[in-house]
């Protein structure tokens, strides 16, 4: 199973641009082996949700990436270095993607970061989606030209 | 595609930011004010919406806290609609709430609480190293051990919830997955093996054995009883808590409710205390000792809170939740009320569970030493030792396939509320149902009770009480403040500032 999960608040508009992005993948007709999830504020739960994955797309809110289209790339290791010392109820996916490694178990799958900044357009969302599908469909058999 | 470093990824997206300001003069806290600084307006959001819909959106007030929102919820409709689940489904959905309990227990434990004990201001204890290897941020063994345990048995929920994450599956009248005998069985496996890493890496020894530790001095025997306590994260925690002096700081306000958890199921071989219809009692208990609980003596204050209302002390059945923060400058201070019952504040959460429940440990060390960081701490750590055993019991009792629900019909019209003890404390929904509609929902979480704001009489709230008085020695670096607020396991992204008399700030705790 490829996994897509969204992580942000709903309720805050700031912070609702992976959920804007879940919405629009329900819309779509997924490939087979596809899994879109609204992670919510799950944090460290979401774990779970990584083992036994063939590869994960975590798809976040992020500030200050400076792209011009606003969206962004990036690998786990790039994200898990911005962890804070200190855990608490607001830890994000730095924290997650930090503790990841020692405490997963089993074949760790490949996982990219997939960042939306600001509050953006639909336009931006629409791109954003597709280009998840995209990431997380890369490298299946037959699927490398996968786009919507 | 251009790829780039972030520079920042949201924070503060769980329920909200606290912050707390304490003065001190000649090194002493001699003031302090616990201030939520969200607005949040859960129910607000609420209000017009269909009869259920809080079983939806409650539990997505918190990412940590959401079985217990979505149980409360539940319960209230249960009131409202006037019906009574199958015991199958109060057993699930108190495993269920009680799963979120021992996960989130340790974690705070471990995660969050003893990231402290690694602080700077320590370093010159002999048994700091050894902390710093069981407990540093980021890297400490007992983080890594915690999150891998803690992982795994929230797999109880998504089992018995049939989704996972957002599982909305209780309802009124019991609850719509349909647990069958390989769920029960896989449930029970999990918890078997959650209770073997909490025995052999937390407590160093067995439940029972540890049940049987009923006074302060059994904590001394049971403490040199052997290496295995000794070197547990427990026996660990308790040789470096005191150490530290976290059995002086800290003592709160002296009040203490509990609003009762986990309805006992009809059948059920648990044994509980005569006449007592929860596992978990419901009580409030003061230096008169502990009295029945009465839902109808709570009420919100909002003199110093930024809302605006007729009256200052509702009932939250009846009461408002009208956003005003313009005109009270330097008087009203916090988005949280001020919850109070009979008047009176009251500290909430294990430690209050435990002396409402009369547990004689917890009953002798008050009774010897007062409240402390240290009580308050500990009766978290040890709360699984309590709560596994009926998960266990509920667990085998549990028919697969059973009968899981009671059809409510449909809600029309009706109020009611639901009760109980979550993760941190005690939480209530008030709901009023008007033409299938939800006319009125009001919140009250435990960290509200722990950390509210002064209330009308300007007493201060559990947490501001247990501020004042402490010693600070190094006001660059107030690590003792940091204990005592950590001690309330605040479900709110927390900091804490230190400022002087002169309002010169220095201290930060993040």
């Amino acid at each position: 199973m490829r996994r897509i999960i969204c992580v942000g608040n709903r309720y805050l508009p700031e912070d609702a641009n992976a959920f804007r992005v879940y919405e629009n993948l329900l819309t779509r007709e997924l490939p087979p082996g596809i899994e879109v999830i609204d992670g919510g504020l799950a944090g460290l739960n979401l774990l779970g949700l990584i083992e036994g994955a063939e590869k994960v797309v975590f798809v976040d809110t992020v500030l200050g990436t400076g792209t011009d289209e606003g969206i962004s790339v990036m690998e786990s290791d790039e994200v898990a270095v911005l962890a804070d010392q200190r855990f608490d109820h607001s830890s994000g996916l730095p924290y997650l993607l930090h503790m990841m490694p020692e405490v997963c178990q089993g074949v760790l799958p490949q996982v990219i970061i997939l960042g939306v900044e600001g509050v953006p357009d639909q336009q931006t969302i629409e791109k954003a989606s597709s280009l998840a599908l995209k990431i997380v469909m890369e490298n299946i058999t037959g699927e490398e030209d996968f786009d919507d | 595609m251009t790829v780039k470093k972030i520079v920042n990824i949201p924070l503060n997206r769980v329920e909200g930011d606290l912050e707390i300001s304490v003065e001190i003069e000649d090194g002493v806290a001699t003031e302090a004010r616990c201030s939520g600084t969200m607005y949040r307006g859960f129910e607000k959001i609420l209000l017009g919406r269909g009869a259920l819909d809080g079983l939806v959106i409650t539990p997505r007030i918190c990412g940590i806290c959401n079985t217990g929102h979505l149980t409360t919820a539940s319960l209230a409709l249960d009131v409202i609609a006037n019906v009574t689940p199958p015991p199958d489904a109060t057993r699930i959905r108190n495993i269920a709430l009680m799963t979120e309990m021992i996960q989130s227990d340790m974690r705070h434990g471990f995660l969050m609480f003893t990231a402290d004990f690694v602080n700077p201001a320590y370093e010159k204890l002999e048994l700091y190293d050894e902390a710093v290897q069981r407990f540093e941020p980021l890297k400490g063994q007992a983080l890594f051990e915690v999150i891998r345990e803690t992982k795994k048995i929230l797999e109880i929920v998504a089992i018995l919830g049939g989704q996972w994450p957002h599982s909305s599956y209780m309802v009124p009248g019991g609850i719509v997955s349909l647990p069958n005998q390989s769920d029960l069985v896989k449930c029970r496996l999990l918890l078997e093996q959650y209770q073997s890493w909490y025995e052999q890496r937390i407590l160093g020894c067995s439940l029972d054995r540890w049940l049987e530790v009923k006074s302060g001095k059994d904590l001394e025997l049971w403490l040199e009883e052997n290496d295995s306590h000794r070197q547990s994260h427990l026996g660990f925690f308790i040789r470096y808590a005191r150490l530290i002096g976290l059995d002086k700081i800290g003592k709160g306000c002296g009040n203490y409710i509990s609003f009762g958890a986990f309805d006992l199921p009809d059948g059920t071989s648990l044994n509980v205390k005569k006449g007592q219809t929860r596992f978990v009692p419901s009580g409030f208990a003061s230096s008169e000792g502990v009295d029945e609980f009465d839902q109808g003596k709570i009420t919100e204050h909002v003199e110093y809170s930024w809302f605006e209302g007729d009256k200052t002390d509702l009932h939250p059945a009846r009461g408002e939740t009208k956003p005003y923060a313009s005109g009270y400058e330097g008087k009203k201070y916090s988005w949280a009320k001020a919850p109070r019952y009979d008047g009176r504040p009251a500290e909430t959460g294990p430690l209050a569970e435990m002396i409402i429940g009369k547990n004689p440990l917890f009953t002798d060390l008050l009774k010897t030493n007062g409240s402390s960081v240290f009580s308050r701490e500990l009766a978290r750590l040890v709360r699984p030792a309590q709560l596994i055993p009926a998960m266990n019991i509920w667990l085998s009792e549990t028919v697969a396939d059973g009968k899981f629900y009671n059809p409510p019909g449909e809600i029309i019209n009706g109020e009611g509320f639901g009760l109980t003890q979550v993760t941190r404390g005690a939480l209530g929904h008030w709901v009023r149902i008007e033409n299938r509609k939800i006319a009125h929902y009001q919140i009250i979480s435990p960290t509200t009770w722990n950390l509210s704001p002064r209330d009308a009489d300007g007493i201060r709230g559990p947490g501001e009480e247990a501020l004042i008085g402490t010693e600070i020695s190094d006001i660059a670096n107030p690590v003792k403040l940091g204990h005592i607020v950590r001690s309330f396991d605040a479900c709110l992204v927390c900091t804490v500032h230190a400022i002087d008399k002169r309002t010169k700030r220095m201290g930060r705790i993040a």
